[in-house]
């Protein structure tokens, strides 16, 4: 009795203990690993207002920013052994005139941007998700993936602010964040600041922008 | 056997040492709570929104001070809904205002619409007060062991049947 019920808490303790620690040096190697993300360009394409309905049964009115940007990206060193995903997102800012410094920030597109190790989780069509996989066959880390062009991309959220009213807003920005999900260990974010290997996210903020006034169609400074 | 029964200072003993066991994992449950400020550090994840960075029973550490920033868009948030019992974890896609009124809309990513259908009725934004903890740090699928345990609550009673034996049959 002494043995049986001792030895399986000793055998089932011991693995705990081994495999935390082994998770625990999985995770510490993510601040040995350099990061130099960079922002080769960011920037407007077209910036529209048009007026809409919050969803189909609503009678309220509001403003709707439609933002196209294009955007180059070198965020190939965000991919490492221990990586799950990279979320990237980009937000349109500005700042509230009558009300000091309050901003408003909204999310206007963004992307799940997998590992190798982690495609088989990913949300897509059979087809897409195949494909996917084979793009990195005999990988276990795809650097490439985070080399990110895209040109005119439309928006996937139009945003507006709680009082409806966007248009003819100055001073918008529109800024680049990435998100690294690890496998396991702490979730990180873009930096402003250099911390140890980990450089801030270069050159990552659009020039300032205004919201045209409503419906009217512009092509902003690029 | 069972020997320890018969010897009541042993059984007094055993007893005393399981509720120590109890109590220090609740005094570091209570701490870590206190640390980070948040009713509910470490969070087990329930559904699928937020795949493929998160999937049921993959565990979460929670902050909820705000010392170094506000909390802010493309932040991973726990938050209660009014009402409703079951905390949700998304990610803030927008942020309009700062301080503690800031309004906040949240996000599953794996979702194709954001939360203004789960929040209350009549509620179109979180506050920071809604809100008990920013997601900082994940461990995968240890927690699935809660989820087992809630969905055939059988375990239960097995589990807590092994305890009770290993406790008696245990001597020292």
């Amino acid at each position: 009795m002494y043995s049986s019920i001792v030895r399986i808490q000793n055998t089932f303790g011991f693995f705990t203990t081994v495999a935390f620690c082994i998770a625990a040096l999985i995770a510490a190697s993510d601040f040995f690993s350099p990061r130099a993300p960079t922002v080769n360009s960011l920037k407007t394409t077209s910036v529209q207002v048009v007026r809409g309905r919050p969803h189909y049964y609503s009678t309220k009115k509001e403003e709707y920013a439609i933002i196209k940007f294009s955007l180059d990206a070198d965020l190939s060193d965000l991919f490492t052994w221990n990586t799950k995903q990279v979320f990237v997102y980009v937000t349109a800012e500005w700042p509230e005139i009558n009300g000091g410094n309050t901003t408003n920030k909204a999310v206007i597109w963004d992307s799940i941007i997998t590992s190798p190790s982690a495609d088989h989780l990913t949300n897509l069509g059979p087809a897409s998700k195949k494909k996917l996989i084979k793009s990195a066959k005999g990988k276990s880390i795809d650097k490439s993936r985070g080399k990110l062009s895209i040109k005119n991309q439309r928006p996937k959220y139009q945003i507006t602010h709680p009082t409806g009213k966007v248009a003819s807003k100055d001073g918008v920005q529109l800024k680049l964040h990435y998100n690294v999900q690890p496998w396991v260990g702490p979730l990180t974010w873009n930096q402003d600041k250099h911390i140890g290997l980990w450089k801030a996210l270069k050159n990552g903020v659009s020039k300032s922008f205004k919201f045209p006034a409503v419906k009217a169609k512009d092509i902003p400074r690029a | 056997m069972l020997s320890s029964l018969g010897n009541p200072r042993q059984a007094a003993a055993q007893i005393l040492n399981f509720g120590l066991v109890l109590s220090t994992a609740f005094m570091m449950w209570k701490g870590l709570s206190i640390v980070t400020d948040s009713p509910s550090p470490i969070v087990v994840v329930l559904s699928g929104s937020m795949e493929p960075a998160f999937q049921r029973g993959d565990l979460l550490f929670l902050w909820n001070r705000n010392w170094l920033q506000d909390t802010d868009v493309g932040e991973v948030v726990v938050y209660n809904v009014k009402d409703k019992e079951i905390p949700i974890v998304h990610r803030v896609v927008r942020k309009f205002g700062d301080g503690p009124e800031a309004k906040l809309l949240t996000k599953g990513d794996n979702n194709g619409a954001d939360d203004t259908d789960l929040y209350a009725k009549g509620q179109d934004y979180l506050v920071r007060k809604d809100i008990i903890g920013s997601v900082v740090g994940f461990i995968p699928f240890v927690g699935y062991v809660t989820i087992m345990l809630s969905e055939h609550p059988w375990l239960k009673t097995v589990m807590l049947g092994i305890m009770g034996l290993v406790v008696v049959l245990q001597r020292e």
